[in-house]
Order: C-alpha cells, then structure tokens, then sequence
C-alpha cells in the first residue's frame, strides 16, 4: 500500500486527539520502517502510532488496539466481541423480528451488523460511534455479521474522528462490506421494479456486478464516471460476488479515469456447436424469474406469459483441440460476435415464415467454426463469457510455426 | 460411490465429457487405418487411431469445399470433397445427420466451409482400398482468415502429436499399428505453412 496514504490516515487520527503532527513527518517514520527495515506497511502503521501516541501523549487512537476490544478488521465468527465503532451505513431490516440493519466501522475496517427486535437497544443512528460490548459475531451467506442481542450493552460515545476506508482493488473482495474505487462500466436491464440500477463496475483487477435498491435519495450512477464506493455490501451468490451499494457512500469522481481489467479467465478455440436455445428467446416477465418460455409462451413456474421480453443468446461449445466447454454470450456480446442486434432479431422471427428458427439458423451460421477469445468465469460446467473477440490471423504465429516445423526438415 | 453434489440438483449429477475435435490434415486423416471401440456397450464411443499418436473421436477440419454430390433417391445422401493444403478430406452426411444434410445442400461450391464430423474408416466393396471420411455434424460456410487460422492450428496440433510421440498410451500403439514415421507429417506441416506464406 501507498505509505502517503497511510500517513494520511495516520494524520487524521491524531488531529482527532486535537494534536498535530506533519504529515510528511510520518511518512518519513513509515518509509524508514519499510523500506530500511523491511516492516510490513500495517505493522509500521501500528508501530509509528503508538510511537506518535507516546510522543504526544495521546490515548485511544483507533488501530492501537487495546486489551478490551477488538478490532473490526480481526472479528472472527463465533466470537463474543466488544468493539468501538461508528455507523457508517443503514438498511431497511426484511424481518419483523430485527430492529436495524447496517455496516459499523472503525479504523481497521467494517461489519455487517444486526439489531434484533428483542435486543432492547437504543437506536443506532448513522454517523455516531457507539461502543458495543458483548456482541456475537456469526457467518451469515459467507460473510460476517455482528449480532446485537439482549445481552449486548449498546453505549453512544462523545467521538467525530473521521475514517477513512481502505480502499481494495476488486479482485481481491471478499463477502462482507468492502470499500471499492471503480468505474461504472455498463448499465443492464433491471428484472424486478424493485431495483434502481443493476450494471458493471469494474477497475484494473476486474469487474463486479452491482444492485442498488430503490429507496429515497438513491441516484443512479452515471455511465462511464469514476465512483469512490464506502462501505458497500458485498454478497456472495452461486460463487459470484456482486456489491449493493444502498448501504455505502458513493462519491463521483468526474475528471478521473481509469483502466477496466476484465477479470475472469480467457478462453479460446473454435465453435463446434450452437445449442438450441441459442438465439432469439422469450423471457418470463414475472419479477426476478426471467426464465426462458417454450414457444407456446409457456414459463415452467407462471405458466402462459403473452407479456414476454425478448432476449439474444448462445450456448455453444468452445473446442480447442484439447478440450471442450459449454459457453453462454448474452446478449450484448451475441450482438457483437453474431453482427445482429436484438431488434433486428425480432424483426426477423416477426416477419419471417421460419419466425424464431430464421434467427437460430442465422446466429448459427455466424459464428459456427469460427474462432474466439473469450474472456468469462466459469461457473458450475458453463463459463459466463463477458466478453468475446474474434481470433485474428498473427504473421508472427506463422513464423515461429515455420520455424518449429523446419526444426529438423 | 459419492456423486458430487450439484447446487442445480440431479439433472446435472451425470457429467458427460465431450469428445474434442482434433485438427488433423487430409494427408494424415488418408493415412489413418485403425479404428477401434472403447468399452463394451453399444453406446461406446469408437475412435480412429491417428497414425502421430492420437485418438479422436471427432474432428474439425476448415478448406475449400469444391464439390458435392447427392446420391439416392429414398435414402438422400450427400458427398462432399473439402480441400485443405495437404490434400482431400472426404465428408458424408445422411438421413442420420438432417442438420448437415440440409446444410450442405444449401452450399455452393466452391466455398470455405467448417466442418466437424465423426471420422470412419471403411473398406470399399470391390477391394478397392480403405478410405477413411467424416459423417459430418456440422457444415458452416465461413471466411478466407478461419480458414487461415485453421492451418495454423493444424500445423499446431499436428506438431504437438509429433512432438508427444512415443510418450503416450495412444502413440506406442500407432508405433505397433502404422508403419509411417511420425516425423513425415513435419514435412506435410512445413509444405502447407509454406503455401500460407505467399
């Protein structure tokens, strides 16, 4: 990590002491750690705070641990913890039986928590530290979760230190709350009214798809800008990680640019078979079903749906020689690969004697035998392709086969 | 036995694993004789015994289709030469394979295709020889670059063979069954790669 940051964020805590200390000070303190003597950054970070809180007699700065808390970054299930920590995030509870929901930090990171009905706890408002003692920390979807129960002293604290968040790169999130800076790389079509916005994020590590709900004072964020992302939910589902950005802050960074890495895996090879199913497909408008209808707009679960939405895809198989894998293009990179686009597909089947088989068989003969680079993840037998190319002819491949060919003639 | 447990449910606790489609050259699919079956049941894959060292089940091939014939009257049946840098491909498609059928119909020569097909060796009738031909999958007409690209990727996979031959299960036994050194196909690789290089 960036030692300036660091000494920023060492900075911060002491200012909070009402004491001041050059930040270029502290960065000089880290740097001699690290780079002389080869400390890891988070123990220089320790060592240089409880040199500074010596110095300047200063007590409780936040990562200075002491004895009776626990740090956020270090909870482990099944634990009964006591932390110090501000509410940095609130969410609407889905049960009756839980008073809040929300994301409590301090300086070493943050926690889901809940608040259950019963607990009798005062209630907990954003942007106010607390001190709570005796909570349970559990695993709940992979991720942890601080529970406040009846057991659970909730103390409000006199305390407005700033935090700042750490900032990961986003292949390397994890389930629970995350910190992110990212841009918004693409919008996708909402399936259930209940969301806001749904797309892609991404930065130089990969992408992440993100959800945020509807709620009041929830902007969608703008194609193509930088966001710094606080406290997010990351949430794990089939192996894949996606981030609800409701709880989190989200400042818009318009001047800056970055770099999208595709994350995932690449694969290549030829098509040596389109699927049925491939396509144009009519999809189940029920809300978060969007499951594909037979041809008599028959949908296994809502029965007859004549209000169905269109949608492109295909499921082939991707052989290199080697070995062979079931891929899925939706639809944007259908479009792309097959050169059609979801509204001419829909003319065609509309117009055409052969209705949605014209399609199959035009999507078929547009990429069957061709050659591509994917880039996907793999999930369960199929890999989710994100994005695919066509495979150009390299001068240089046929060289060096050239040479390796004559090696020996 | 444990199957793994499969989020999706039992539909998909059997996994069936796709035979790849090898790249193989018309010189070396001609010289290939030995075919034999795995296992005892009827729905036993066979396999053509590539004479550098590699079984295949399936095999991609992309050139020039320069002609095609239809043969029979109740029983449609088509022929079809496919043209690569080494030499002829024969492929065959039946009532048994309508997708390809009908596809090759629809084909005017001469024109690129991509053609993935099960490989078969067969003895002619009257003594005339062995032959070996693809029961096409699929034929796709494509572009001048997949073909190009299908070249290289032949001239790959067929060095790999050579390359690998000797240390393999499959190239000890075509060491017992062709009498054809492996290393020949270098030259059918160095031949086509050079007529790319025009």
């Amino acid at each position: 990590m960036d030692l300036s940051i660091i000494a920023a964020r060492i900075s911060q805590k002491i200012q909070s002491k009402g004491k001041n200390v050059e930040q270029h000070q502290i960065e000089a303190k880290l740097r001699l750690l690290v780079e002389e003597f080869g400390v890891p950054p988070a123990e220089a970070e320790r060592t240089v705070i409880s040199e500074l809180g010596r110095e300047y007699q200063v007590q409780g700065l936040a990562g200075a641990v002491e004895s009776d808390r626990h740090a956020i970054a270090e909870l482990v299930p099944e634990e009964w913890v006591t932390i110090e920590g501000k509410v940095v995030g609130l969410s609407t509870p889905n049960s009756p039986s839980i008073a809040q929901t929300g994301i409590i930090a301090d300086a070493s990171g943050a926690i889901r928590f809940v608040v259950w009905a019963k607990a009798g706890a005062p209630h907990l408002e954003a942007g106010q530290w607390y001190r709570i003692e005796s909570a349970v920390v559990d695993e709940f979807r992979k991720a942890p979760n601080l529970k406040v129960h009846s057991g659970t002293t909730v103390t409000p604290l006199e305390s407005d230190q700033p935090l700042l968040p750490t900032v990961k790169p986003v292949a390397d999130l994890k389930p629970g709350v995350g910190s992110v800076r990212v841009k918004m790389v693409q919008e996708w079509e909402a399936r259930s009214d209940r969301i806001l916005q749904t797309g892609l994020v991404g930065d130089p590590t990969g992408t992440i798809k993100f959800t945020i709900w509807k709620e009041d004072g929830r902007e969608p964020l703008v194609p193509g800008t930088v966001y710094d992302i606080y406290y997010a939910t990351v949430d794990e589902y089939n192996g894949r990680l996606s981030l609800i950005l409701n709880s989190g802050t989200l400042i818009p960074d318009e001047d800056a640019e970055i770099e999208i890495g595709a994350g995932g895996q690449a694969f290549s090879g030829a098509i040596v078979h389109v699927g049925q199913g491939s396509g144009l497909v009519k999809r189940c408008p029920v809300e978060g079903c969007n499951r594909v209808l037979s041809r008599q707009n028959y949908c296994p679960i809502h029965e007859i749906q004549p209000d169905f939405r269109y949608d492109l895809r295909v499921k082939a198989v991707l052989d290199d020689g080697v070995t062979t894998k079931n891929i899925l293009m939706q639809r944007e990179t259908t479009e792309s690969i097959a050169g059609i686009l979801l509204e001419e597909a829909v003319e065609i089947a509309e117009n055409s004697p052969l209705g949605m088989d014209e399609v199959f068989l035009r999507v078929q003969s547009a990429v069957m035998g061709r050659y591509l680079d994917c880039h996907g993840r793999e999930m369960d037998t199929t890999v989710l392709v994100t994005s695919a190319e066509p495979h150009r002819f390299d001068p240089g491949a046929l060289a060096a086969l050239i040479d390796r060919a004559g090696g020996e003639a | 036995m444990n199957t793994p447990q499969s989020p999706f449910g039992s539909r998909r606790e059997v996994r069936f694993e796709r035979e790849p489609a090898r790249r193989v050259f018309a010189a070396e699919l001609r010289e290939s004789r030995h075919q034999f079956r795995e296992g005892t049941e009827e729905k036993s894959p066979t396999y053509v015994l590539l004479p550098t060292g590699q079984r295949c089940n399936r095999v991609f091939v992309v050139g020039s289709l320069t002609e095609k014939q239809r043969q029979g009257e109740q029983n449609i049946f088509y022929r079809a030469r496919v043209i690569d840098p080494t030499g002829t491909t024969f492929v065959t498609a039946g009532n048994y394979q309508p997708e390809a059928m009908q596809q090759i119909a629809r084909i005017e020569p001469p024109a690129f295709v991509a053609v993935v097909g099960k490989p078969n060796v067969f003895e002619a009738p009257d003594g005339g020889g062995v032959y070996v031909s693809l029961r096409a999958e699929s034929v796709t007409v494509v572009d001048h670059e997949t073909r190009d690209l299908w070249v290289l990727d032949a001239a790959k996979a067929t060095l790999d063979r050579i390359d690998a031959y000797g240390t393999t299960e499959d190239s000890k036994r075509a060491g017992e069954e062709y009498r054809i050194d492996p290393a020949l196909f270098r030259k059918t690789v160095a031949d086509a790669l050079a007529q790319m290089n025009l």
